[in-house]
């Protein structure tokens, strides 16, 4: 879809993109509570949500549903919701503050940084203690890694694009190594543990990983709207930016900062799950063109979808063993970027 | 004058890259209202200055923007002050025009704040103005250069400061779009704007700005009117080519010529007579060989005289619609006697230049150049014929085209 008339395209956004895309997220949050292994009527599973959050209405089912749809299937949805928002905004937010279109998370350093950090926790025993654990190391692990390599790729407080892409892609390769050092020394069934955690796993997520998520990516995709509008000027380009009065580095080292702590966030509760920072963004520009303004909530809601979706998938696939959502994702997230590699280099240009 | 009517002034303004100074001890004071011509060669810091002055790049030295000191204000309030158009800018999302052109109120707004109906309207004012309005909702990317350049152009309108900086605005232009942008300028000092162009064209300067600013190796080496910064000497010593200024009768703006002359190896001295432009071309053609080059005797209005003015070749000129006088022949006749070799030109001969004809007699070597009889040439009823045919017996003949192998 080619972005005719951006104008009409932003008040098109407004009132009939945003509550159209908000309707379907909520109608897939109910569908992926729904199926699984027991399949419950889709009407019950509304009213057994409702009730628990203090809604009255003539609930009438039965008991043990409840539980499963409460305690079991809808906080791990809710996670899925999350975590696709989280990695989605940080993906827009990415590629917006370095122009370039391939950027993605992972180019912070956060996802190695996540593995070292899921990797010790494991290798530590603590895992087995209690569940907080992983994510906990997880998340300091990459904002960790993400520290590292700001650091090194900042000269005199500024900080440029190219030596900061570089050198998370180094830092990361180094990461990497180390982890990998650690596998081979740990058990096999930590190991598998740790693989388990490397695809992106949802089963399990309680109400206490919604928690963990919650505040940090709704806190941070917040402020990040708010940014919106110095994102836009960011991408007019450097100089142009401080020609109308826009402190780049300021307000780069500020986004940088939010969108690790979003995809930390995200990672620690989800293990790594691929493409969606990517492949997100990517669609919905080309569905509401560049402004941040609309492109940041609309693409928060395209990637919730996008991961309770897949999840979804994952589950009912080889239902009753499920696989890693991080495996659907890239299943379809891999494809789909070659497809926009083969497209930019049949019209003859770079992505 | 005052201090504070000065939009700007600049003191003792050096920057650095590393350990190479960019600009060395700028000083600079503009007024209200000018239109100022920032010329000089590639890397004599024209864009560094532009650059300092809206504080993306932070030297020694004082700014002052309104009475305001550059350090002391915060980027926004600098945005609200100054402007700055940028070479070559190059957006690649596919931003809406109209997006683009909003950006310049950024400054004006607080964060949250929406773009209200008021920023709207000036954005499409402006974008009225540079002739854009109608590329309001298509995508940045998809325009020409010279779309582009407009829009950009509003961008810097829409920030509504009191100065505006351009770089090179116009650098990758064709000759109508560059007219556009330099007339939109031109009328934004007019409406007491306080315009600062690097330029990189020396006859749009000379033909748009009210001031020239001249630099080179990051120092100002002229500052004044057009006619004071553009001379000939300024231009040699800036650009390091010879360079010749003068004032093209035709357009009535300044022009320029680059002498491409031979150091003076050539000893030998020519004369030329001619007349009626039939002249120009071969001292053009001797002059940058080399030679020491005289002419005469020329009718003031003659574009021969002018050219003879412009590569500063001795001559002698009269009055028109008279005779030649006893004192210009007699001056004439000592310069054909002095000189090695004489070209006759290609010239049409009336009673009024018939002495030249004359004073062809005098010469050591005489060339006569036949591009066309001399029967189409003659006004005076037979009288130039019998001269020339007397002439010719001990001349050489040749045409204009072949006049290097006789030389």
């Amino acid at each position: 879809m080619k972005i005719e008339s951006g104008l009409k395209n932003r008040h098109l956004v407004k009132r009939i993109v945003l509550p159209a895309m908000i309707l379907m997220l909520i109608f897939t949050l109910i569908l992926a509570t729904a199926v699984g292994a027991v399949n419950i009527p889709f009407g019950e599973t509304v009213k057994i949500i409702l009730k628990n959050f203090h809604i009255p209405i003539n609930a009438d089912f039965a008991e043990g549903n409840e539980s499963i749809i409460f305690y079991i299937r809808f906080p791990r949805v809710i996670v899925a919701m999350l975590v696709g928002a989280g990695l989605a905004v940080s993906g827009v937010v990415m590629q917006g503050m370095f122009r370039n279109p391939m950027a993605d998370p992972g180019i912070l350093g956060v996802s190695s940084g996540a593995g070292l950090g899921a990797v010790t926790a494991i290798a530590l025993g603590l895992t087995a203690r209690s569940l907080f654990f992983l994510p906990f190391f997880a998340s300091a692990g990459s904002l960790l890694a993400s520290f590292i390599i700001f650091i090194l790729s900042s000269k005199k407080g500024k900080v440029t694009s190219l030596t900061l892409i570089l050198s998370g892609l180094a830092v990361s390769m180094f990461i990497s190594a180390i982890t990998s050092m650690l596998l081979t020394s740990i058990h096999g069934d930590q190991v598998k543990e740790f693989l388990f955690w490397t695809t992106g796993g949802l089963s399990a997520r309680r109400w206490e990983h919604a928690a963990i998520a919650a505040v940090p990516i709704v806190t941070c995709t917040i402020i990040l709207i708010a940014f919106a509008r110095d994102l836009n000027i960011l991408m007019l380009g450097e100089e142009e930016a401080q020609s109308v009065g826009l402190n780049t580095s300021a307000t780069r080292k500020l986004l940088l900062f939010l969108t690790s702590i979003t995809t930390a966030a995200a990672i620690c509760v989800s293990g790594s799950i691929s493409f969606v920072g990517l492949i997100v963004p990517h669609i919905m520009r080309l569905i509401v063109g560049p402004d941040h303004r609309t492109l940041i909530p609309v693409s928060a809601i395209a990637g919730a979808l996008f991961v309770v979706a897949c999840d979804m998938v994952s589950r009912i696939i080889f239902a009753p063993r499920e696989i890693g959502v991080g495996i659907v994702t890239s299943l379809i997230g891999a494809p789909y970027f070659l497809f926009l590699l083969y497209r930019a280099r049949k019209e003859g240009g770079a992505i | 004058m005052a201090e504070n009517d000065f939009v700007l002034v600049i003191e003792d303004l050096s920057f650095y890259i590393e350990d190479n100074c960019i600009l060395k001890g700028i000083n600079l004071k503009i007024k209200k209202g000018e239109f100022v011509g920032l010329i000089g060669p590639n890397g004599a810091g024209k864009t560094t200055l532009l650059k300092c002055i809206n504080g993306i790049y932070k030297g020694t030295g004082n700014v002052n923007i309104n009475g305001k000191d550059l350090k002391k204000l915060s980027s926004k309030k600098v945005a609200r002050e100054v402007s700055l158009m940028h070479q070559n800018t190059i957006i690649s999302f596919p931003f809406p025009c109209l997006d683009v052109v909003l950006s310049g109120r950024y400054p004006h707004l607080k964060r949250l704040q929406g773009e209200s109906q008021e920023d709207y309207r000036i954005a499409r004012k402006y974008m009225d103005y540079t002739d854009t309005l109608k590329f309001e909702a298509r995508p940045i990317t998809e325009l020409s250069g010279g779309e582009r350049q407009r829009v950009y152009f509003a961008k810097v309108l829409t920030q509504e400061t009191e100065l505006v900086l351009l770089d090179e605005p116009t650098a990758s232009l064709d000759i109508a779009h560059e007219k556009e942008i330099f007339r939109y300028s031109c009328e934004l000092s007019q409406s007491g704007k306080t315009v600062i162009a690097a330029v990189h064209d020396l006859k749009i300067a000379s033909r748009y700005c009210t001031r020239l600013v001249l630099m080179k190796d990051g120092c100002i080496i002229a500052d004044g009117s057009v006619e004071e910064v553009l001379t000939s000497e300024n231009i040699t010593r800036a650009y390091g080519v010879d360079a010749l200024v003068y004032r093209n009768k035709i357009s009535g703006q300044l022009d320029f010529y680059i002498r491409e002359r031979k150091d003076e190896t050539e000893e030998k001295h020519i004369h030329i007579i001619g007349g009626g432009g039939s002249a120009s071309g071969i001292m053009r053609q001797l002059y940058e060989q080399g030679f020491k080059v005289s002419t005469g005797v020329l009718v003031h209005g003659d574009s021969d005289l002018q050219c003879a003015e412009v590569f500063g070749i001795e001559h002698i000129s009269c009055e028109p619609f008279s005779d030649i006088s006893d004192d210009s022949f007699r001056r004439n006749v000592e310069y054909i006697k002095k000189a090695d070799l004489t070209v006759l030109c290609d010239m049409p001969f009336g009673m009024q230049n018939l002495r030249n004809l004359e004073a062809a007699r005098f010469a050591k070597k005489l060339v006569i150049l036949e591009d066309t009889p001399l029967e189409s040439r003659d006004f005076t009823g037979g009288e130039a014929i019998k001269i020339y045919a007397e002439l010719k017996e001990k001349a050489v003949i040749t045409t204009t085209a072949r006049l290097h192998e006789v030389i």
